[in-house]
């Protein structure tokens, strides 16, 4: 036979370089017969003609066997389809099907805590695009900017959301890089006449002719440009425009707007977009109110459009020459001192400049048009919402990897039959997916189900619609299947790695091999729930507290009839009816309260103390006799206002911090002056005739500051201190009593509701911390039961043994729970301190605020610990009450 | 010489054939190819690179390269002269398998059409040319 060569002789080696030049180089196809036939050929060389030459022809031949640009084009005899072949991709998916309804627990609770995480974070997702979209729909909104107004008075830091009056026009006029200036006053609420018919507007706002064009607020009809130039005259929105006129064209139409009179409605416009700054359904033209020419006594909210390539700092630094340019004389007139003198004294004014896209989320300026919400929030929400989504993601995969110890013979024997490695990846990823893209689906129908409680919750209006776009839609997918990948990766890679001799003789316990990561990211997941839950806790304590903290005056029982000064002169005759009312007792104008809709006046008040004259700027009240004791605000000193005494229209009431800010020993007798709005006459001289307790006048995130309170009364609103049980019937009188006087329509609130309405943004807060928290905990309990499962499912047989040998349930049970009690405990090292800066960051906000208890600490740790071992324990004992006969047989 | 000469006269001969024969469509057959069929067809069931190159060198005491005999084999297989198959794994050469040929039906009508149209040029060599050669 020709192939007759010795096999021992394996002492001559082809040279190894040209082998492996071969390796890379020769014919794919037929590499492995031409490597076989060149060895054989070899070691019969070199027994015929000697190694050196049998090394020669080797290597000739190899070169001549080099081929190399083949790529391979044969097809094996049992080929393996690509993986991503249709037949393959349907199979991993029966497969993928087959495998979760197998273990329909550990779907439902992958499936549920990835669905709850994904509805999580899509709620705030939509929250989230929202608020960073304020604004940013108007043409050239990168060009947009709103002046404000900063300074210091008298020690007093003024930062206001508003400009001078006079400003705007100045800043045209000075700076050539402003293209357009356009101003809004708010005038409060108005009762709009339209035939019979009277309603309380709330939204009226009064603006420049060149609103709509900066403003791209759609015009439906009237001209865009030109609206809005003369006096009475208004655009309304397309609601309104319903509301009053139903389907009738409103052009030409005139509504009665309270003391302004007849409006000619000249223009509809859109609906204000929500994610506006300001939403206003009335625009009047600014002629018709009376704006102030003065510098120093007039104000409207500035906005101005740059030219292109014009940048704000040239505007900011011409603005810095308009406190000498304009207001030197207006400070000489009001102050009485010079512009050298009122800078020596620390006062000053400057300009600020704020991009209209920044003011929703960046401005917390004294008067801004409506409360505006917070950068700060923003982060926090898309905070919780990436921690949440982790936490799902990290079930998700401390699920699959555990679950994958159950799976490693499935791999070996798939291997065995001829699986590569691209196929079982391709087969975990695919399953991974599919379970995420049904998470998708339950968590587009919770959301669906909880959007009406999340706008609630949130304070937006979502639609439907809002969500079953294409974009949402699309990255949501997207993102589930990014998720997916990202999540399935591990275990994918992990399994399909397993050499099959390995994993079928039983050697891999595949899920311990995964075991730091588990454990990691189960430690991360309470970290995250005992923080959120420690924040919960904190933020409803400093609510609480603030709700309960003794504001001064007395909020419960209290009951503001609104709109009063409709009824005029009859005002005194009906508040004396009620007064008559045996639950009622005591009745007050009370245009000015402390809490919700009121009044509102700000004055500059001179006070001469010893030689010193100081100028403050202070809220002031108007109010009459029955004010204090109606609100049940105290006198700490002096008297009350009294119809006795003539001489108490030029009397003034203090609250303490005012005393003290005046520097008033003896504060009863004292002198101070307003300066008015610089007319002549607007200046006037009190005296002080007595010192209120001090009462929180304004919300919580303020100190009490100075407050004086005149006599005089705002008819807007009669406050009614009540005592009754049945307050239906009370009401019902007042009503009818109201009813005979006006048709306008009757409104009340109570005051207690109306301070707790204050705070509804922290309450807000409040109550999301605490459904996100609950959230967190939940998926995190999810994962925890799922791991729980499968460690204590691993170690039966170990179980088994124990309680053959005599270990007890109670012994079982520990030796199952300590490990995931000890990363409890973990967590909650972590968590402590990171949740007690942050909550001591967020306290900082509020003046009057809770110290932090450390059995909040304590109370959160021990939640954590409870629903852990719940959770772990259920596992744990039914594995422990197992009859070990029934683990030990399998197998 | 022999084997340059009849390179050179094959496509030549062919194309007489092809004109007046009543054989219309016949694949090439190079003389190396046909001495490397000829071989897969001796050795039977034995025949792969190793075995038909030595056996080339011992029958006609020829020196071939293996890498041309490989070639050969794989060209001829690709017009389907040959067909291969895989042997089951050896002890020897680092266990890789071998490579199998045989002659397909359509290998044994090339042979023998070549073996037809030698015969024929023989038959009709006039006879005073034949002893030329053969004496």
């Amino acid at each position: 036979m020709p192939n007759a060569q010795k096999p021992n002789r394996r002492s001559a080696i082809p040279p190894r370089w040209a082998t492996t030049l071969l390796s890379w180089w020769g014919h794919p196809d037929t590499l492995e017969e031409v490597q076989g036939d060149l060895l054989e050929l070899y070691d019969s060389w070199v027994q015929t003609v000697g190694p050196r030459r049998a090394n020669w022809r080797y290597v000739a031949n190899v070169v001549k066997l080099l081929r190399p640009l083949a790529t391979s084009n044969a097809k094996e005899q049992y080929t393996s389809p690509s993986f991503l072949s249709p037949a393959m991709i349907r199979n991993y998916l029966t497969i993928a099907f087959r495998n979760l309804w197998r273990h329909k627990a550990f779907t439902a609770i992958n499936i549920v805590g990835l669905a709850v995480g994904l509805a999580t974070c899509l709620l705030i997702v939509l929250f989230v695009v929202h608020e960073l979209s304020y604004d940013s729909y108007h043409a050239n909104a990168d060009r947009l900017y709103r002046m404000t107004l900063h300074g210091r008075l008298d020690e007093k830091e003024i930062k206001l959301a508003y400009a001078n009056g006079p400003a705007g026009q100045a800043l045209l006029r000075d700076c050539p890089g402003v293209e357009a200036v356009t101003r809004l006053r708010k005038e409060g609420a108005f009762l709009v006449k339209h035939g019979q018919e009277v309603i309380k507007e709330e939204n009226v706002a009064f603006v420049d002719s060149n609103f709509f064009s900066m403003f791209s607020i759609p015009m439906l009809k009237g001209n865009r440009t030109s609206v809005l130039t003369e006096p009475n005259t208004l655009v309304i929105t397309e609601t309104i425009a319903r509301k009053y006129f139903g389907q009738a064209d409103p052009i030409g139409k005139t509504l009665s707007m309270g003391e302004l009179g007849l409006f000619r409605v000249i223009g509809v416009c859109e609906d204000v977009p929500a994610n506006t700054h300001f939403h206003y359904n009335m625009f009047g033209s600014l002629p018709s109110v009376k704006t102030g020419t003065k510098w120093l006594a007039s104000g409207a909210y500035t906005y101005l459009r740059l030219r292109e390539g014009y940048s704000i700092q040239r505007v900011e630094a011409i603005s810095r020459g308009f406190v000498s340019k304009y207001m030197a004389s207006e400070i000489q007139e009001f102050f009485g001192i010079t512009l050298p003198e009122f800078l020596q004294k620390g006062n000053g004014f400057r300009f600020g400049f704020q991009p209209i896209t920044a003011i929703h989320l960046h401005s917390d300026l004294d008067d801004e048009l409506e409360a505006n919400s917070d950068i700060k929030y923003v982060y926090i929400f898309s905070a919780i919402a990436l921690f949440i989504l982790l936490l799902a993601c990290i079930n998700f995969m401390n699920l699959s990897t555990a679950g994958s110890a159950g799976r490693s013979k499935e791999v070996g024997i798939r291997k065995v039959l001829g699986s590569v490695q691209k196929q079982l990846v391709s087969q975990f990823l695919t399953e991974s997916v599919l379970l995420t893209l049904l998470a998708l689906v339950l968590a587009l129908g919770l959301v669906f189900l909880l959007l009406p409680s999340f706008n609630a919750l949130a304070g937006k209006e979502f639609t439907s619609g809002a969500i079953v776009n294409g974009r949402m839609l699309s990255g949501a997918v997207l993102a589930c299947v990014v998720i997916g990948l990202l999540a399935g990766s591990y275990p994918a890679f992990v399994l399909s790695a397993f050499k099959p001799i390995t994993v079928l003789r039983g050697r891999i316990q595949a899920g311990s091999r995964s075991g730091w990561l588990r454990n990691t990211l189960v430690t991360v997941q309470f970290v995250v729930s005992i923080g959120m839950t420690i924040a919960t806790i904190v933020a409803n304590q400093q609510l609480r507290f603030i709700q309960n903290k003794k504001v001064g005056f007395d909020k419960e029982q209290v009951l503001v009839l609104h709109d009063t000064h409709v009824l005029g002169s009859k005002l005194n005759a009906f508040k004396a009816e009620l007064a008559r009312l045996s639950s009622i007792d005591n009745v007050s104008l009370a245009g000015f309260l402390p809490a919700g809709a009121s009044s509102y006046s700000v004055d500059g008040i001179q006070v001469r103390n010893g030689a010193r004259i100081s100028t403050h700027r202070n809220k002031s009240y108007f109010i009459n006799e029955d004010y204090l004791p109606t609100l049940g605000i105290r006198l700490k000193q002096g008297r009350n206002f009294s119809k006795s005494f003539p001489s108490d229209s030029s009397a003034v009431l203090l609250n303490e911090a005012a005393a003290r800010a005046y520097g008033f020993k003896q504060p009863i007798g004292q002198q101070l002056s307003t300066l008015g709005d610089g007319t002549e006459g607007s200046k006037r001289t009190y005296t002080v005739i007595g010192v209120v307790e001090d009462f929180h006048f304004e919300s919580m995130h303020q100190r009490i500051a100075p407050l004086l309170m005149f006599y005089g009364g705002n008819n807007e609103q009669l406050a009614l201190r009540i005592q009754t049980d049945d307050l239906p019937s009370l009401l019902a009188t007042i009503e009818r009593q109201w009813k005979a006087q006006t048709d306008t329509p009757f409104a009340y609130s109570f005051l207690n509701e109306r301070f707790n309405t204050m705070y509804q943004s922290e309450q807000r807060i409040g109550q999301l911390f605490g459904v996100f928290a609950g959230l967190a905990v939940l998926i995190a309990c999810l994962g925890l039961f799922g791991l729980a499962a499968f460690t204590t499912h691993q170690r039966t047989k170990e179980i088994g043994v124990r309680k053959v040998l005599g270990a007890s349930v109670a012994s079982v049970v520990v030796l199952l729970t300590k490990d995931f009690l000890r990363l409890v405990v973990i967590a909650i090292g972590i968590a402590t301190p990171l949740a007690w800066y942050a909550m001591r960051q967020w306290l900082q906000d509020f003046a009057y605020k809770i110290d932090m208890a450390w059995w909040v600490f304590a109370l959160a740790a021990a939640l954590a610990i409870l629903v852990a071992f719940v959770t772990v324990s259920f596992q744990s004992i039914k594995a422990a009450l197992m009859d070990p006969v029934k683990s030990l047989r399998t197998e | 010489m022999r084997r340059s000469l009849f390179i050179y006269l094959a496509p030549h001969l062919f194309g007489i054939i092809g004109e007046n024969a009543n054989v219309m469509k016949r694949a090439l057959l190079g003389e190396f190819e046909e001495v490397v069929m000829l071989t897969v067809a001796i050795l039977d069931e034995e025949a792969y690179g190793v075995t038909v190159t030595q056996e080339i060198e011992r029958k006609t005491g020829r020196s071939v390269g293996f890498s041309t005999v490989h070639t050969t084999l794989q060209r001829l297989e690709e017009k389907g002269f040959l067909s291969s198959q895989m042997g089951g794994a050896t002890a020897e050469r680092g266990g890789r398998r071998k490579r199998f040929f045989t002659v397909t039906a359509a290998g044994r009508k090339a042979l023998r059409d070549v073996k037809q149209v030698r015969e024929e040029l023989w038959r009709s060599l006039p006879p005073q040319t034949l002893q030329l050669i053969t004496g």
